[in-house]
């Protein structure tokens, strides 16, 4: 109990004293702020991007490719494959033979990006005219279905803001000719926004190509996964592997940014440890210039448990004015923040997505704040609590 | 003569001078030692984003403009006809012009993962187009003398344990011309990238003619024609010149010269000059508050020491010159071994991000921040302390 009054009343007392000694207590303050604002966006980048690529998996739809293949890219699948596919047990029907599957194929589109006008490729889709129904998380916005035979395009909410020349109405020139957008598709916060479908048919005879890439199948319900999988692994015909939507999804979405990955990590580090640095710099010279005052104090009765405690009160209350500076600075600058980079369904198609100041990242810098503060104080305020008392009260 | 004297004088007092730098760095040790670590840390972090800059432009500037690449406009689109090669030879500026096609083949046991690419070229083209990889010209040579001859990288031919003089045979998924679905290939010679990142170029070169001649789909097609031109001031203009040609055609193509397209590899990632120079801002920022602080404490607590240096005949510059030199000396070690740092952690992140080239440029980009941050901490401190009069600075100054 006297521990925590006297806590108390020495915290008090070297909040009171901050304005005495700006300069240190800012480089706390600043130094914490200058690694949450650097850091949240870093990561906001590495999350937005994985998140966007897993997002929209769902356990009741499975992806089909060739054995062997671990993307959509390096997996062919011919049209037999697909028949055969699509007579599946597990697989959702609709009617009485209709099963719910889209085979697709992935091509590149070149589009411009709007804010740089740099030449960069967006995924190019061909998709079945089920797509929808399969993907019920997307929906068509504007516009109308593309028709089976026609060179029309339809086009994701994401790519349209992003890039040049994908409005409602607008030609895009590809295999064969011109392309015409007539419609525009959203929802659900995944890559496939970022992408352009068009009727798999119709792609196939533009290109000239006699194979698929990529089977989507609506399963019965998630648990007749296993169902699928073991019936196409004893059909000798095909050699395939059947990969829940969520697994595939969190395979891609490792494959896409190790760079990132790596940039926030090594960012993260370096920074930390700095501002750890610094933080001890500050207390130790804090409690330095304190010696006597906390030498007096301890002289009067005040135990040294709580000498120390309330240094480091005092830092972890800095670090978290810093943090807080910091989480404001990151979230006027970047939040909502849209941008595309490398990792879309192709090696080197974009994929849009969206900075969020998550409450998972604001809390990971608060913690990480409160920790550089405690361990940069800590030192200090065990040297603060064990000092001889006669040699600082010499000092002053 | 009294420049003579100045300069004796100077180098007298440079002398005089540095033990008292010394003593009043290592005033505070512990102080010292962290605000150190911290300068490290942040030129480390300099010289690493800077140097994924560095590398980005190495690749640019190393690229050449006179190295064209004509590929389908649309990725999968149809391949060009080689029908066309008179045509884009016909167009100013062109001195040379190659097709290529795609070989893919397994070698050895087909139920393993055991694919074999090469390219189907003219080689003598393809060097002097892809800058990036050697080939000595004797083996250019050979290929060009042996119809059915391969060039390989050295990592292929370690992986398969290939020699030069090795007979080596590949089988396709799609049957040759006489029904049969091997390929022999005899290894002439090998191929050399003496930049260390292709290092795991897995690949062969072979001759387009024999490849075209037994293939039985895509024949007289080219997925990529390599096209040098003369002028490469002219490449723009070139390329545009080669993409007509195939205008309005069922195979548009896209011809960037082979700088364009590092440049574009680096812009696809998304901004990240804008991306490492927001960083970079901040983090020089922070340390200058850092430092500036630190700066300001060890200069302004020894007020009355510097007092006495006046009193006892120390200049308002003298005191100017020892201020700066102690903020040199605590800036450039720690930033000179910061980037020292860098540049041994940056192979690390290699396969990751690329190259990292901590570069001289960078370097002297980051020691000339830590020059001006130093002189930026000390000048407000430093400033004041010559200004100050001896009187008011005993009078003011607290105990030691």
């Amino acid at each position: 109990m006297k521990l925590l009054t006297h806590f108390g009343r020495l915290t008090a007392l070297g909040l009171r004293e901050i304005p005495h000694r700006p300069g240190s207590s800012l480089v706390i303050v600043t130094g914490i702020a200058g690694v949450v604002a650097v850091l949240i966006p870093v990561f906001a980048m590495y999350q937005g991007v994985q998140a966007t690529i897993r997002n929209d998996g769902s356990p009741e739809r499975a992806i089909v490719l060739s054995r062997d293949a671990t993307d959509e890219y390096n997996s062919t699948l011919s049209r037999e494959a697909v028949s055969i596919i699509g007579t599946a047990p597990g697989i959702r029907r609709f009617g009485d033979t209709g099963a719910l599957v889209s085979a697709e194929i992935v091509l590149a589109a070149p589009v411009s990006r709007k804010h740089d006008h740099s030449d960069v490729n967006v995924t190019f889709r061909g998709v079945s005219p089920d797509y929808f129904a399969l993907r019920p998380e997307l929906k068509l916005v504007a516009g109308r279905m593309f028709r089976t035979g026609t060179q029309e395009l339809l086009v994701g909410a994401a790519a349209r803001a992003q890039f040049e020349g994908l409005q409602l109405g607008e030609l895009v020139r590809l295999q064969e000719g011109d392309w015409r957008i007539v419609g525009v598709f959203a929802g659900g916060n995944g890559a496939r926004n970022s992408e352009v479908i068009a009727d798999a048919q119709t792609v196939m005879s533009a290109y000239k190509l006699d194979g698929f890439n990529s089977m989507t199948i609506a399963l019965d319900s998630a648990g007749s996964l296993p169902l699928v999988r073991n019936a196409l692994r004893r059909e000798g015909r095909i050699a395939v592997s059947v990969w829940s939507e969520p697994d595939y999804l969190k395979l891609a979405s490792k494959s896409t940014d190790p760079m990132l990955r790596l940039a926030a990590y090594t960012i993260g580090t370096i920074m930390s440890l700095g501002a750890l640095f610094a933080a001890l710099n500050s207390m130790y010279s804090a409690s330095a210039s304190r010696a006597g005052e906390i030498a007096m104090l301890r002289a009067i009765g005040f135990l040294p448990a709580a000498v120390a405690a309330a240094v480091l009160a005092e830092a972890v209350i800095l670090a978290l004015l810093g943090a807080i500076l910091g989480i404001a600075l990151a979230y006027g600058l970047f939040d909502d923040l849209t941008l595309s980079t490398l990792g879309g369904a192709l090696f080197d198609s974009q994929l849009v997505y969206s900075m969020r100041v998550t409450p998972a990242l604001v809390g990971m810098a608060t913690a990480l704040a409160c920790g550089l503060g405690f361990l940069g104080s800590l030192p200090p305020a065990l040297r603060a609590a064990r000092g001889r008392i006669t040699t600082s009260l010499y000092e002053i | 003569m009294g420049a003579e004297t100045d300069i004796a004088a100077q180098r007298d007092a440079s002398v005089k001078y540095f033990p008292l730098v010394w003593a009043g760095l290592w005033r505070r040790p512990t102080r010292t030692v962290l605000t150190a670590l911290c300068i490290l840390l942040a030129f480390m972090l300099l010289g690493l984003l800077q140097g994924v800059n560095a590398g980005f432009e190495h690749a640019i500037a190393s690229a050449h403009r006179e190295s064209l690449i004509t590929r389908t406009r649309v990725r999968g689109g149809a391949p060009m006809p080689i029908a066309a090669i008179p045509a884009i030879r016909s167009v100013p500026g062109v001195l040379e012009v190659a097709p290529r096609a795609y070989f893919m083949g397994t070698y050895g046991n087909p139920s393993a993962n055991d694919t074999v690419v090469a390219l189907a070229t003219r080689a003598d083209t393809f060097f002097r187009v892809i800058t990036g990889l050697r080939a000595s010209p004797a083996a250019i040579r050979a290929l060009d003398g042996d119809r059915m001859g391969m060039l390989a990288t050295t990592p292929l031919l370690k992986y398969w344990a290939w020699k030069v003089g090795d007979r080596v045979s590949l089988r396709t998924a799609l049957p040759k011309k006489d029904g049969s679905q091997d390929w022999t290939f005899d290894i002439v010679g090998s191929i050399d990238a003496p930049d260390a990142q292709t290092a795991n170029y897995y690949f062969g070169i072979i001759n387009y003619d024999y490849f075209n001649d037994n293939r039985t789909r895509d024949q007289n097609t080219a997925e990529i024609f390599y096209v040098r031109i003369a002028n490469p001031e002219r490449s723009v203009a070139t390329s545009a010149a080669i993409d007509r040609i195939f205008a309005n055609s069922s195979h548009e193509t896209r011809t960037r010269s082979q700088q364009a397209g590092a440049e574009l590899q680096s812009k696809q990632m998304g901004d990240v000059e804008l991306f490492t120079h927001c960083i970079i801002g901040a983090v020089l920022f922070t340390l200058a508050f850092l430092t500036g602080n630190t700066l300001r404490q060890a200069l302004q607590e020894r007020a009355r020491e510097f007092a006495v240096l006046k009193a006892t005949g120390y200049s308002n510059r003298g005191i100017l010159y020892l201020a700066f030199s102690e903020a040199l000396f605590l800036y450039l070690p720690p930033a000179i071994l910061g980037l020292f740092a860098a540049q041994l952690v940056a192979p690390l992140a290699r396969e990751d991000v690329g190259v990292i080239l901590v570069s001289p440029g960078v370097c002297v980009l980051g020691l000339s921040c830590a020059i001006g941050l130093a002189f930026l901490g000390a000048a407000l401190p430093a400033s004041r302390l010559a200004r100050m009069s001896v009187a008011t600075a005993f009078a003011r100054a607290g105990p030691g």
